[in-house]
């Protein structure tokens, strides 16, 4: 096995592009007072990587929401608590699914987007341009689609939650027949604003709209400028954006309930 | 800089630059004077290190040694800020023209006038037309860069690198890729601007027909320094082995055929003292 290749370099290349990344993060936080004057920007990305994210995130939510009822309906039968499918498909989509299957979502439409239109920006010279210009690009081109990121993600996994509900509804009420009252009921009275929606969707989809938004510029900021070299940070975009987020979803969990 | 020091008839200045890359050594105690007003061209073979040289002097690049002043002040010392300021006073023509994808050919040339100024919108747009109708393309306002062809991307390259009237530009291969009637709208432009703006021009460039048609001066670079210059009809006949093979095109010469290798026949696996 080459030096290259061995399990040793591996880690230390993993630990060094973590490390490379904290302090790109540093970077982008003093380049904020920055951007302020780029607002426009901002708004233009929170359009790209929130509103064009918004039909893929609609459909997802609306089916997941959909299959949770129909399995928890079958389960519940079992033992006579179909009432309760209203709750669990609430809870389930609240606590884990809406933070984090958004967050796999965003990661592949909008992450990968950001890296690679960077990374094409770097491989084209319009970054070299726009620093030759006095344009910082960390204030201008980074920045702002880190912030979209961090705004995009908590709207979009509330967007989620809402579909994911509403699916859950058109199956369990209007197909499986639970009534209408106790599915709303049940759910409102065990939904708890503060533990489930602040701390499950709410936190979760900043620290994830964070996490997906940095690694997708850092990827496109750093990536070789060849067409290859972008495919390569495309690709580590959506791996290490998919890990990241279950990790972290782990640890936030055991941290916030 | 003291505002009332003499103006200098030298623009920039380059003393002891060294470079070190990996293990190849770039610049090697490099001394260059660039005169205020003049078209300088900067020749040599591939891989000399000459857009090297550009980066060092907008401060993208920061040498292992020596001093880079431009307009009198040290580009290595300068903060962020100041090296910023001073790009403002400094265009910069791409080889592959890096115009900005997303936008079209007027909001390319209005670029640097949206992010530097607070101009009223009604004179960005007289700036940016007077700067297309200088490379001749205010017709072209409205396309996207996708839409034009590669000699109109260099001229609206150069009108976004004059848009504020810079002391200085730096064309990196500006006519690599044209086709002649391109190559001489491009040679027009650089003149046109040198002479009724008075703009500094330093051009890297390979084109030896072109180039001694525009330039005032040639600087041929090789092994990390200057080894001629001088004006570009008497250069070519300095008598220095690097003038005679790189103006008389030699394949072989100071600078080798070969790329520095290891012994052939070793290589090829002969046994030692085989003939």
């Amino acid at each position: 096995m080459s030096a290259r290749m061995s399990p040793d370099n591996v880690v230390v290349r993993s630990l060094a592009q973590i490390g490379d990344c904290g302090l790109f993060l540093l970077k982008i936080l003093a380049a904020l007072p920055r951007s302020t004057r780029y607002a426009r920007e901002t708004v233009r990305q929170l359009w790209f990587v929130g509103a064009m994210s918004l039909t893929i995130i609609m459909t997802c939510g609306l089916f997941v929401g959909m299959v949770l009822a129909l399995q928890l309906y079958h389960v519940l039968s079992i033992f006579g608590g179909t009432a309760a499918t209203g709750t669990v498909v609430a809870i389930s989509i609240y606590r884990e699914l809406g933070p984090v299957v958004t967050a796999l979502l965003f990661a592949g439409r909008a992450g990968t987007a950001i890296t690679a239109e960077i990374g094409l920006m770097r491989a084209t010279d319009q970054i070299a341009a726009m620093e030759l210009m006095a344009v910082d690009p960390l204030a201008y081109v980074v920045a702002p689609r880190f912030l979209a990121g961090l705004i995009a993600m908590p709207l979009l996994s509330s967007v989620f939650c809402a579909l994911g509900i509403f699916g859950g509804h058109l199956v369990g009420v209007n197909w499986l027949g639970i009534d209408n009252g106790t599915f709303w009921s049940n759910m409102t009275a065990t939904v708890d604003v503060w533990q489930d929606i602040i701390n499950g969707v709410v936190w979760k989809s900043f620290v994830f709209g964070a996490v997906v938004a940095l690694i997708a510029v850092f990827q496109g900021f750093t990536a070789p400028p060849t067409s290859e070299g972008v495919a390569y940070a495309t690709t580590r975009t959506v791996v290490a954006s998919s890990i990241a987020i279950l990790a972290l979803d782990f640890v936030l969990t055991a941290f916030l309930m | 800089m003291n505002p009332s020091a003499p103006i200098d008839d030298v623009l920039i200045r380059i003393r002891g630059l060294t470079t070190v890359l990996g293990r190849k050594k770039v610049f090697d105690a490099l001394d260059l004077d660039i005169q205020r007003g003049k078209i300088t061209a900067i020749m040599g073979p591939s891989g000399t290190g000459k857009t090297t040289l550009l980066k060092h002097i907008t401060g993208q690049m920061r040498g292992d040694a020596g001093s880079i002043e431009v307009n009198g002040e040290n580009v290595p010392d300068m903060s962020r800020e100041a090296l910023y300021a001073l790009r403002e006073k400094v265009g910069y023509l791409f080889q592959n023209s890096a115009l900005l994808t997303d936008f079209d050919v007027f909001e390319n040339v209005a670029f640097p006038l949206r992010r530097h100024t607070q101009l009223p919108e009604v004179l960005i747009r007289n700036v940016v037309l007077t700067k297309l109708q200088a490379v001749g393309l205010r017709g072209a306002a409205g396309l996207m860069p996708s839409e034009l062809s590669g000699g109109m991307a260099r001229r609206i390259a150069l009108a976004r690198a004059i848009v504020f009237d810079p002391m200085l530009i730096l064309y990196d291969e500006p006519f690599v890729g044209l086709d002649p009637i391109a190559l001489n709208q491009v040679l027009k432009v650089i003149r046109t601007l040198n002479q009724t703006l008075g703009i500094t021009s330093v051009l890297v460039a390979h084109e030896l027909s072109a180039i001694q048609r525009v330039a005032d001066r040639i600087c041929l670079i090789a092994n990390g320094k200057i080894v001629a210059q001088g004006d570009p009809q008497g250069i070519a006949h300095d008598g220095s082995p690097w003038t005679r093979q790189f103006f008389g095109g030699e394949a072989d010469g100071p600078v080798p055929f070969q790329y520095p290798a290891g012994d052939y026949a070793q290589a090829l696996g002969f046994p030692e003292g085989s003939p």
